[in-house]
């Protein structure tokens, strides 16, 4: 992938950006969540 | 050399707003409890910056850029665990209960927090005395990475640099506390987004876009015969498994520091400065985008600055900077390759970085200081009348002040005499100590309905001898410079490999486990036979 051949960096850049899309997700799903 | 006058209007107007802000932040501080915890009522977006802001110091973006350079783009990993456990499980697992008891238990600091669960003055003085000891080491690094950045690009001497970067953090830290820090880490975070997002399209703009990558691939073979013999395999690529390249990528940078930054106590006390969990979830998605934004951004730069080097001076990243100093790589391709709009913006962006996370180490070295030693100690008849104080709120507020003040004074004699090639290994070297003394304590305090306090001292205790016991005397990287090993045995450490190469983490954070797990049984235990007596 874009030149990248070992599987472990790009894992690691899908998993960066996957982690970080989830992050988005999670905090606008409980936006208004008053429970602690 | 970039355009003065560009560069010091620029950096002048950064400088007085952060002066409006700290000024802000100064008027809004009428208490101890704003001072320490930002009177717990901080908006969720400067609560996500901050906590980016301070995660992210000059030490993620020149130090491991600067490792990025050397070793390759396997560094991306700890970008994962900081999105991964940095924030998702540092927010939802830590941050929710970390808030709520803080707030019924009246906690204001770290180590106020761990002695009022546990209801033990011996965890909350024993952490506070472990911050005065390891912080520094530090706050020191972030302190000469900003100050050797200023000296490549502003062309000032090193010690004014740090002199100058130290006097001014130390004006709105000491003045404004909790409150004039976050405000200007919120700042001080814009900055490095706008600045680091920039940086990486220029970057790649310069290199020919994304194939680039394949270029650097293309490269591999020029790896330097000692770092392919440690088992590099080249930028694009991760270190031979079980090589002593892979042990240190993987147990020191990414697992040491990953894992480390979920018991750092200036993280941990952002939990309590929000209002309700509600705005810890909103914090969430700012403080991800935030850190994967800026670490990706310096370990993909760092790996790349290769081919710009290779291209303009023949030679590689590691072997264009005096003495091979691996801090010096990215200072020296921005000043190199960007305009000098992006040098003055990424002057300011480091800048930005060294000052929020220094500021936050700062303040909470100087509350474990005032707050959590000197609060309890002088009311000790060994010390005169004039200096016991009294337990009114101006009085704590004065002893807190006083204490930030004197262990910057103490970062900033550190940040003279520690080597300068240190600024990964002092930060992966403190969170380290963090982990395995207060990580298992502080899980089970906020996780646990009936945390053991003999399992929580005797976790702080193991974890913290054995994280020294093995840096001292078995991870070569710290024992050959520390001499300790040599002095006892005549070797530089007292295992060979791969023990010498396997970081003080991965040892001392599972001993600290059980040691947490037997003191817990030994209570259960004495507790069980007590109720049948």
């Amino acid at each position: 992938m874009f030149g990248i051949d070992d599987p472990w960096i790009w894992t690691g850049y899908m998993f960066a950006i996957g982690l970080t899309v989830v992050a988005v997700i999670y905090g606008w799903w409980k936006w208004n969540e008053e429970v602690d | 050399m970039v355009d003065q006058s560009i560069l010091w209007s620029f950096t002048i107007v950064y400088m007085l707003v952060i002066v409006f802000l700290a000024y802000k932040g100064y008027k809004k501080t009428k208490c101890n409890a704003d001072y320490l915890i930002a009177g717990r009522n901080i908006h969720p977006l400067i609560l996500g910056l901050s906590y980016g802001a301070t995660f992210i110091s000059t030490s993620a973006i020149i130090g491991f850029g600067g490792v990025a350079a050397q070793l390759g783009m396997g560094i991306i990993w700890l970008t994962v665990l900081n999105v991964g456990v940095g924030v998702l499980l540092a927010f939802i697992l830590f941050g929710k209960p970390t808030r709520r008891i803080g707030q019924a238990l009246g906690a204001l600091t770290f180590p106020d927090l761990l002695g009022k669960i546990y209801k033990s003055s011996f965890m909350q003085y024993s952490t506070a005395i472990m911050l005065l000891i390891g912080m520094p080491l530090y706050s020191s690094a972030v302190l000469i990475g900003g100050s050797r950045f200023i000296e490549t690009t502003l062309g000032i001497p090193f010690e004014w640099a740090v002199l100058g970067l130290t006097g001014i953090t130390a004006a709105y830290v000491v003045l404004g506390g909790l409150v004039a820090v976050m405000y200007t880490d919120a700042l001080q975070g814009s900055i490095m987004i706008f600045g680091l997002s920039a940086i990486m399209i220029l970057t790649l703009v310069a290199l020919g876009g994304l194939g680039s990558f394949q270029d650097l691939t293309n490269i591999a073979h020029l790896v330097p015969s000692g770092l392919a013999n440690a088992g590099m395999t080249g930028w694009t690529s991760f270190p031979e498994l079980g090589s002593s390249l892979w042990y240190t990528m993987v147990t020191t940078i990414i697992m040491g520091v990953g894992i480390g930054v979920l018991a750092q106590p200036q993280l941990a006390v952002r939990f309590m400065t929000a209002k309700d969990g509600r705005s810890l979830n909103r914090a969430i998605p700012i403080g991800a985008v935030f850190i994967t934004l800026s670490t990706g951004v310096a370990f993909t730069m760092g790996a790349l600055t290769n081919l710009y080097f290779l291209e303009h001076n023949g030679a590689l990243a590691t072997q264009v900077v005096p003495g091979g100093n691996i801090d010096l790589i990215i200072p020296t391709f921005i000043n190199a390759a960007m305009p000098d709009w992006l040098v003055v913006l990424f002057m300011l962006t480091l800048l930005a970085a060294a000052m929020s996370t220094m500021s936050s180490l700062f303040h909470v070295m100087g509350s474990a200081a005032g707050h959590d030693l000197w609060v309890h100690l002088r009311k000790s008849k060994i010390w005169p009348e004039s200096m016991r104080g009294s337990d009114e709120d101006r009085s704590k507020l004065k002893v807190n002040k006083i204490g930030t003040a004197i262990m910057i004074l103490v970062s900033l004699v550190l940040a003279f005499i520690m080597p300068g090639n240190i600024i990964a290994r002092a930060t992966a070297m403190f969170m380290g100590l963090c982990a395995a003394a207060f990580l298992p304590a502080y899980t089970m305090g906020v996780l646990s309905k009936r945390p053991s306090v003999q399992g929580a001292r005797l976790s702080l205790v193991v974890g913290a001898i054995s994280w020294f016991v093995w840096t001292a005397f078995v991870h070569v990287k710290e024992s050959k410079e520390l001499g300790l090993a040599n002095l006892v045995t005549g070797d530089d450490a007292v295992l060979g490999f791969p023990w010498t190469v396997i970081d003080p983490l991965l040892i001392a954070l599972p001993l600290s486990v059980i040691a947490l797990l037997i003191g817990w049984w030994l209570e259960t235990r004495r507790n069980t036979a007590l109720v049948e007596t």
